[in-house]
């Protein structure tokens, strides 16, 4: 097979530099570097492939970190991906994987197997369980279900579409969801809605919408992953809303934000001319939501358009205000950040996070020194390779807590499931999507 | 080959982990930052000393040859296994054994990254000057063999100029130690200079103190533009000539400020034929003077603009974009060759313009950049490996390149080393003793040639 790019790897070596797994384990096998070279051997025959080669292409974060640094400019992502295909092909995947990647295709089988009209949330279903687990999370450190998919929660609250505007009317917005704040992290999905609402958008949450797609693509099942990607180009595709336009396509989770801005469009080849041309128009849409929350306030008077946005009760979800016993005090929450490799490196809007921390009046906004070093969690790799992982995420711990902070909020659900299902309970910290911290 | 025995006795030293032998990984070891490639038959990872003494030992007793590598970056192709055998990989040698900013030194293992070597620093008020384009992930070790050089090499010197002293295992695996903590030291001939710039071709060096430097209290950058090439590059030796010593005077020439501004948009003026990054650093009042020294000398060279960063970030902006060239040119075809011809400072006008004739010559893109305060020239000639005709122009340009630099008293290489790349042009420079002088050495230390075989020794 071709390669996806015409550019050569010059082998320059300044992607060892950046890689969370070279990083830990300092051997060159576990660089961008290597895995291209190897991966080129495989092509020109020069290495047969082996389960050795399959674990070297696959004990990788696809953090995107290599890419974003190249300077030879190489898409390392298409090529790993091309790659773990064809490994899986010849070495097939592991049970876990397999099955997982089966679920995630299909959103019918996602509900069936969440069984959420009889399971209710005590039982984490294996589904949700494999697409996340860190092979040494404990179960109990592991989120709760939400009570009912997001999606349809909060279609039955406001009867129709998400929602009206709150004031004024600037326009839709559609909101992508992804699995993991329809399944798992609902207060996330709520603040997002609440805020797009108060900032004046009327949401548009596509009903047809599915997963993104990226855990099958990471495995190797590009035709599993197809699938999903035309449902959801379909129901995003921007020209299909006609009576207003769509000013932007918000995304809470950046893997999500990364697959629909990069890898969607990517793909291009194997699309119909129309269904490339949609995957182009809602690239050019996708935001994830800490970045339009930035874009559209006052730049002059941050803290003032913040504020705005604060709710007065939250409608959704009063026991936020009981539990946390912060938002009784008046004094500043202490809260600190972990900035998500796919937010870095594939949505490049690395910092507007921590902009809107910072100039949160309400909030004491504290830097860990490695606030925007990975955390190890990485799609499935938390759970294929815990050794590494664990590792990774230890540091990150130990550094947050240094803070000071209470509360650690972070974009990505890979990585708030990665942080928060490895502390313990003496840690007092507390992981959250900087949304929620908006309305508090 | 090495026999199953002696695999087992090798074994014993770094254990398991700590040894790769699979395909897939030593085909991982078989690059660096060089076109060539050669298969290592084992890599081992040392920790200790004393572990790099056991293993050349064994080495030495089967004469089986020993590569030592760091991060891979040589350029050169001098971690390239050539003659196979054993690749030892310094990576997981990396403590930082001492950090003494009263006495100015550190200690380090040969593993340590350059950056971290900054970071640990950092906190004191110090820093450790070499910069070598690749700080960010080249080993200490692997500067230390290649004599590594940077941007702000200018005024502070290269790698050599910072070695007070270094522990080295030999080819037999006897333990060496040369030079101390002491800032002055001339006790015995200077031998970690001999080792500096070696190519681990002598030895393998285990430990290293390094003199370390204060920040100083003020920087200045300024960004100048002119619309003569010839002015650019005069003004580098005239500001040089009046005695004056910045950090760095980085050149770009059209080309390569096009280039930029087409993929970053910085800003910069696309009509400037040659424009400079200077920087100087200091007391604050010595640092006014000597701005206004440098002003004097653009002007008389009809300097177009000049930019003066007035923040640490216009600042970065204008290092930002010197650093981008590299990446800039990277992107406009497959390959990049990136050249380290040297020349004296007062002939960078001349090395350009023969640079521009012959790649012009060639039908080839080219992009001057210059490390232009020292003469070190890094031209950049983007084109395709796999198009034969168009590298077998780069290949004849490179030649020629070389050979327009000697011609005006320069030299091969200002940083990148000899490796595989340029062992061939070492007569250009070096006479018949000059070469042997330097073997009667490498047998003194290495009688059987194990330490890096098929390299410029
Ligand atoms: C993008 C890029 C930019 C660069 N910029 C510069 C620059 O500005 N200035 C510059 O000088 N160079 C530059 N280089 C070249 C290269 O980075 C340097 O030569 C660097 O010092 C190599 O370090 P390394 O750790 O990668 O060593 P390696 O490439 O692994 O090894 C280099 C040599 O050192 C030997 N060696 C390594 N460790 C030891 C040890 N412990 N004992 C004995 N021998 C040892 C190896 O055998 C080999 O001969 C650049 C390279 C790249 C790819
Ligand atoms: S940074 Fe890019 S060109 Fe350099 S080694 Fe990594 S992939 Fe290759
Ligand atoms: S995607 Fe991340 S983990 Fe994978 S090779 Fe690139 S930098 Fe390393």
């Amino acid at each position: 097979m071709k390669s996806s790019t015409l550019q050569n790897c010059s082998k320059c070596g300044l992607c060892l530099s950046v890689c969370p797994t070279y990083k830990v384990a300092l051997l060159e096998h576990a660089s961008p570097r290597a895995r291209l070279q190897l991966i080129k051997y495989y092509e020109n025959s020069e290495l047969i492939s082996s389960s050795g080669l399959k674990e070297i292409i696959s004990k990788c974060l696809m953090c995107g970190a290599c890419a974003a640094i190249c300077p030879s400019g190489i898409n390392h992502y298409s090529k790993f991906m091309e790659m773990r295909t064809k490994m899986a092909e010849d070495h097939g995947e592991k049970i876990a994987i397999k099955s997982l990647v089966y679920l995630l295709s299909s959103e019918f089988r996602i509900r069936f197997a969440a069984g959420f009209a009889k399971l209710g949330q005590r039982i984490t279903p294996q589904i949700i369980f494999e697409k996340y687990d860190l092979g040494n999370i404990p179960l109990k450190r592991f989120p709760k279900l939400n009570k009912k998919p997001f999606r349809q929660a909060v279609a039955e609250t406001s009867r129709s579409e998400a929602g009206e505007p709150e004031k004024g009317n600037r326009g839709n917005v559609l909101y992508f969801t992804g699995c993991a704040t329809n399944y798992l992290f609902d207060k996330t999905g709520f603040a997002t809605v609440n805020i797009l609402k108060s900032m004046g958008y009327k949401v548009i949450i596509p009903e047809k919408q599915t997963c993104c797609g990226i855990p099958m693509l990471f495995h190797g099942a590009k035709d599993k992953a197809k699938k999903n990607i035309l449902t959801n180009i379909k129901c995003l595709n921007p020209d299909s809303f006609n009576q207003d336009t769509v000013k932007a396509i918000i995304v809470d989770c950046p893997t999500c934000g990364s697959a629909l801005k990069n890898e969607y469009p990517a793909l291009q080849d194997d699309f119909s001319p129309e269904t490339a041309e949609a995957a182009s128009k809602i690239s050019s849409k996708v935001i994830d939501i800490m970045s339009f929350i930035l874009q559209e306030s006052d730049s002059t008077n941050l803290a003032q358009s913040l504020e705005n946005l604060k709710s007065d009760n939250l409608k959704h979800d009063s026991r936020v205000n009981q539990t946390n016993p912060e938002n009784i005090e008046p004094q500043k929450i202490k809260v600190t950040y972990h900035l998500p490799c796919h937010l870095k490196n594939s949505l490049q809007s690395p910092g507007n996070s921590e902009t809107i921390l910072k100039n949160m009046p309400r909030l004491d906004y504290i830097r860990a020194v490695d606030a925007d070093e990975c955390c190890g969690g990485g799609g499935t790799f938390f759970y294929e390779y815990p050794e590494i992982s664990k590792k990774m995420v230890k540091v990150k711990i130990i550094n947050a807590k240094k803070t000071g902070a209470r509360i650690w909020l972070t974009d990505c659900p890979v990585c708030r499931i990665n942080l928060s299902g490895n502390l313990k309970e003496s840690d007092k910290l507390t992981v959250k999507h900087p949304v929620e911290m908006i309305q508090l | 080959m090495i026999g199953s025995k002696t695999k087992e006795l090798l074994k014993k030293i770094v254990g398991r982990e700590r040894l790769l032998d699979q395909p897939a990984e030593l085909l991982s070891y078989s690059y660096d930052a060089y076109h060539e490639e050669a298969m290592p038959d084992l890599v081992l990872f040392p920790e200790t000393c004393e572990e790099v003494s056991g293993i050349m030992k064994i080495c030495s007793a089967d004469k089986i040859p020993v590569t030592a590598r760091g991060a891979g970056t040589s350029v050169c192709g001098a971690s390239i296994p050539a003659k196979h055998g054993i690749v030892l990989c310094f990576s997981k040698m990396n403590k930082i054994v001492e950090i003494n900013t009263k006495d100015r030194y550190v200690i380090v293992e040969p593993g340590v990254i350059n950056i971290d070597i900054q970071k640990a620093l950092e906190p004191f008020g110090f820093f450790y000057p070499p910069d070598p384009g690749s700080m960010n992930v080249s080993t200490i070790g692997g500067n230390v063999a290649q004599n590594a050089g940077g941007p702000r090499c200018l005024k502070y010197g290269v790698t050599v100029d910072y070695i007070l002293g270094m522990q080295v295992v030999l080819a037999s695996g006897k333990i060496v130690n040369f030079g101390s903590t002491n800032v002055k030291d001339v006790t015995g001939y200077r031998l970690s200079s001999l080792f500096c710039g070696s190519e681990g071709t002598l030895g393998l060096v285990t430990r290293i103190i390094l003199r370390v430097v204060p920040v100083p209290e003020t920087i200045k950058t300024i960004l100048v533009t002119f619309d003569d090439l010839d002015n650019t590059a005069k003004s580098v030796s005239d500001i040089i000539g009046a005695g004056i010593l910045p950090v760095a005077m980085e050149l770009l020439d059209r080309a390569t400020i096009n280039a930029i501004e087409d993929s970053a948009r910085l800003g910069l003026p696309r009509e400037a034929e040659g424009s400079l990054v200077i920087e100087i650093d200091g007391v604050k009042e010595a640092c006014e003077k000597e701005i206004k020294k440098i002003y004097k000398k653009l002007e008389a060279n009809n300097a177009v603009s000049i930019q003066e960063a007035k923040t640490p970030k216009e600042r970065e902006k204008l290092w930002t974009a010197r650093r981008s060239a590299y990446g800039v040119f990277a992107k406009l075809a497959p390959d990049l060759l990136s050249e380290d011809v040297t020349v004296p400072v007062s002939k960078v006008p001349a090395m350009i313009r023969k640079t521009v004739e012959i790649t012009k010559k060639y039908g080839l893109k080219v992009g001057i950049l210059a490390h232009a305060g020292d003469g070190n020239m890094h031209p950049m000639i983007p084109a395709d490996r796999n198009n034969i005709e168009q590298w077998e122009n780069v290949e004849k340009a490179l030649v020629e390149i070389v050979q327009a630099a000697i011609d005006l008293n320069g030299t091969l290489s200002g940083e990148h080393g000899i490796g595989l790349a340029k062992t061939r042009f070492l007569p250009l420079v070096m006479s018949k003793d000059d070469i042997e002088f330097m073997s009667v050495i490498k047998k003194a230390v290495d009688p059987d040639g194990i330490l890096n075989p098929g390299k410029f020794v």
